[in-house]
């Protein structure tokens, strides 16, 4: 659940006061690296793109529609950096990323399958870019769907079945690591 | 009520988003007697549990160093606008042609009489100079809108599958065959709790061997030499032409598209260069070498777009209507001359991670060859490809100058949809004696689910002489198992014969043929067009109206008689028409292309 802001107070940042500004950045910071967290799956990205996040937000201030709700076009400007930081990661990171995935599937065919944090980050990151950005802004943030929409973009139908999907592939996701436990 | 209903509709209360009704009952009766139901409605409560499950003290204050940034240049982000780049000027005659362009037509590509044929024949033109492309040296420099400085950068080429990409002050990217290089900067470590952050940036070198023959998880940007993705599917005679100049001394003929259409350009030039965003509707001059088709200039301008301020907004970047958000120019080209020998060097040093993609040249594959190839073709590289947990692969592939075909085939392939990673929307097709094709939306990937073998081939062909291929393989396709994803596509006949009153882009230039898919009484159909390209036309003989409002984005057009609307958020056009819900996607195209493709539909 994430509060509103006095209108007054996004337009007096918008005028360049950076003290309104600030207060701004507190309100939401902790909303945006939690969102980023787990978006990226690494919370050293996720502190640097919640900075460019906000350094991002201050630019385009001015830009902001008064009719749209602020925290949503807040998440949508984290969600666009953290996309950037995808793409640059993809990119340039093919190989380190590849060699992790092989490291952390060795790894996890001998480990256990409890419900440890480390593995629901696991399951997070096994998901595509479009079902993650969904399932933390519903679930971490309890998003209803017309939000989520407005946030990433697209229709409240495609949000129902992305959530759908996202929660069949976690369930065959854990699944599996408790298969490859020796568990159920 | 299904257990897939079921499950949808769990997942639905658990978000309240189900609406009150007697679906509740129903969910709750079936959920008594399935315990695999139970089980995901479990699951999903668990999941929401462990996803909030963390200490809201872990977030970092990062509010000083956000206002430190800040505070240096602390003026009204309404007066402080991008810096202006110390960019090269660009041809006047050009920029006047662009200005006109952005004033006067929010799309390209229909509708448009061509004023010269040769701009009109460019996609052709492009498609088969890829085939006289030997050897590629160019000299250019990059600038942004937001950047302070030019970059500058080099791409050598030799054909079909060695090049090398630098850009001052990003990275580098080397290909050579079954080898690939990276060395950037690196400020943090991309993988969490492997390494500590060195705090510092440092040259990091990445190597992949064992590439496979035109890899598509290790692309090799080949656009930067003949942009055949971006012209592959355009219209031969819709493209608007800026004549012709010269550009570092060569004849240079020049067209304006979109940023969508050329995205493989950009995605290419971006392996070596972070660019800065640009809008898929932004105006692009795209100048190409008149000889061989090799891109010489490619400058995006910010559109005059109703959305773009919006979605600037959203971006972090500030541009006016008209301004150069990124300029690529060349200035030297050598084409099929002798590249120097230490163009393709590999990096020094030893490399910080290297990986073995799988590929391993074997004498004998299981992919098979067609009987004949297009002229010209000759034997690549052949091989398996082998990777832990996944199929063994067999790979043949033929190149002539710049231009590739490849044939992938495994036995035994039980993915529950087709091999190849066509997508979710392909089209089936009739190949005669080969039996039952199945295209990708954009016509790159033909597959045939044989007997006993599955096989795609691709390749930079133009689609005919892909399916011409996969024909002459001598493998007999089947229909994918009912309960393959593939299983719901159809064609427009067949959905004809489910719903009369479908409506289809028919005659469309400058788009392939579309795959259709049809759920129930949702028909979806998907075209792709040249580059990033392309629309979904979804219609809904279920829904006599449209769906509760979204997002506040949208606003009131006409469309085709009807009043209906559009999302700029989703890129959606949507109206009703003879009780049927219809509705026009697309992130790529404007309202304005929407709204003609919409005036063009007519009964399937």
């Amino acid at each position: 659940m994430v509060d509103e802001l006095d209108p007054a107070l996004i337009r007096a940042a918008a005028a360049g006061d950076l003290r309104a500004f600030e207060t701004i950045v507190r309100a939401y910071q902790q909303h945006i690296w939690r969102f980023l967290r787990r978006f990226l799956g690494d919370a050293a990205a996720a502190e640097d793109v919640a900075q460019e996040t906000f350094l991002r937000l201050y630019r385009s201030l001015p830009g902001f529609a008064h009719q749209a709700k602020f925290s949503a076009w807040v998440f949508k400007i984290a969600r666009n950096a953290a996309l950037d930081e995808l793409r640059r990661r993809q990119r340039r990171e093919r190989v380190t990323v590849a060699a992790a995935a092989a490291l952390d599937g060795a790894g996890d065919a001998g480990g256990t399958a409890g419900e440890t944090k480390v593995e629901i980050e696991a399951a997070l990151a096994s998901l595509p870019a479009d079902l993650r950005e969904t399932v933390v802004l519903v679930e971490v943030f309890g998003l209803p769907y017309a939000e989520v929409s407005a946030v990433v973009g697209a229709p409240v139908g495609t949000i129902k079945s992305r959530m759908f999907r996202a929660r069949e592939r976690m369930q065959d996701w854990a699944r599996t690591a408790e298969e490859a436990a020796g568990g159920v | 009520m299904g257990c897939e209903a079921t499950r949808l509709a769990v997942s639905l209360r658990h978000d309240g988003e189900l609406p009150d009704g007697p679906e509740h009952d129903a969910l709750d009766a079936h959920l008594v007697g399935c315990a695999e139901c139970r089980r995901f409605e479990q699951d999903a409560a668990r999941l929401r549990a462990r996803l909030r499950l963390e200490p809201v003290d872990e977030a970092p204050d990062i509010a000083a160093a956000v206002l430190a940034e800040l505070r240096p240049r602390a003026v009204t982000p309404a007066l402080r606008r991008a810096p202006r780049s110390a960019r090269r000027p660009l041809v006047a005659a050009a920029v006047a042609a662009v200005a006109g362009i952005v004033a006067g037509a929010t799309f390209v590509g229909i509708g448009r009489t061509p004023q010269s044929p040769a701009a009109a024949d460019i996609p052709t033109e492009v498609v088969a100079a890829q085939r006289d492309v030997r050897s590629v040296d160019a000299r250019f420099t990059l600038s942004e809108s937001g950047r302070p400085d030019d970059r500058r950068g080099r791409l050598a080429y030799e054909a079909p599958e060695t090049l090398a990409l630098t850009v001052q002050g990003g990275s580098s990217l080397l290909v050579d065959q079954d080898s690939w290089w990276q060395v950037s900067r690196r400020e943090c470590t991309p993988v969490a709790g492997r390494v500590s952050c060195p705090g510092e940036t440092t040259r990091w070198v990445a190597t992949v061997t064992g590439r496979e023959p035109f890899s598509l998880s290790e692309p090799i940007p080949l656009e930067l030499v003949t942009p055949v993705d971006s012209f592959a599917l355009a219209a031969s005679s819709d493209e608007s032409r800026l004549g012709r100049r010269t550009i570092a001394g060569h004849a240079a003929v020049g067209v304006v598209v979109t940023a969508a259409q050329v995205a493989p350009f950009l995605s290419g030039l971006a392996e070596a260069a972070d660019l800065r965003p640009v809008y898929p509707a932004d105006p692009v001059e795209m100048w190409l070498d008149a000889d061989h088709l090799v891109p010489l200039a490619v400058d995006v301008r910010a559109a005059d777009d109703a959305w773009r301020p919006r979605w600037a907004a959203t971006q972090g970047v500030v541009d006016r209507p008209g301004d150069v958000v990124v300029a690529f120019t060349v200035t030297s080209l050598k084409v099929n001359d002798p590249i120097p020998d230490d163009a393709f060097d590999p990096p020094s040093g030893r490399p910080d991670a290297t990986v073995h993609a799988g590929f391993r040249p074997t004498g004998t594959t299981v992919a098979p060859s067609p009987g004949r190839l297009p002229e010209g073709f000759r034997e690549y590289r052949t091989g398996t490809v082998t990777t832990p947990g996944g199929p063994r692969v067999g790979v043949r592939s033929w190149t002539d100058g710049r231009a590739w075909l490849s044939v992938r085939a495994t036995e035994g392939w039980s993915g529950g949809r087709l091999f190849g990673d066509l997508g979710p929307d392909v089209r089936p097709l009739d190949l005669g004696a080969a039996g039952q094709a199945y295209v990708s939306a954009d016509g790159r990937l033909v597959a045939l689910h044989g007997d006993g073998i599955d096989v795609v081939v691709s390749g930079s062909l133009p689609p005919d002489q892909l399916q011409a291929v996969a024909a002459d393989l001598g493998v007999v396709g089947q229909p994918v198992p009912a309960g393959w994803s593939e299983a719901a596509s159809g064609t427009l006949i067949v959905a004809t014969d489910a719903v009369p009153d479908l409506l289809a882009a028919r005659d469309l230039d400058g788009f392939g043929a579309a795959a259709v898919r049809l759920d129930g009484l949702t028909i979806s159909q998907v075209y792709a067009g040249p580059g990033d390209r392309g629309f979904t036309l979804v219609q809904d003989f279920a829904a006599s109206q449209l769906a509760p409002s979204g997002a506040g984005d949208e606003v009131g057009v006409a469309v085709r008689g009807e009043q209906g609307r559009y999302s700029y958020e989703r890129g959606e056009l949507e109206w009703v028409e003879a009780g049927v819900s219809r509705r026009l996607r697309s992130p790529t195209l404007a309202l304005g292309e929407l709204l003609a493709i919409a005036e063009g539909l007519r009964p399937a």
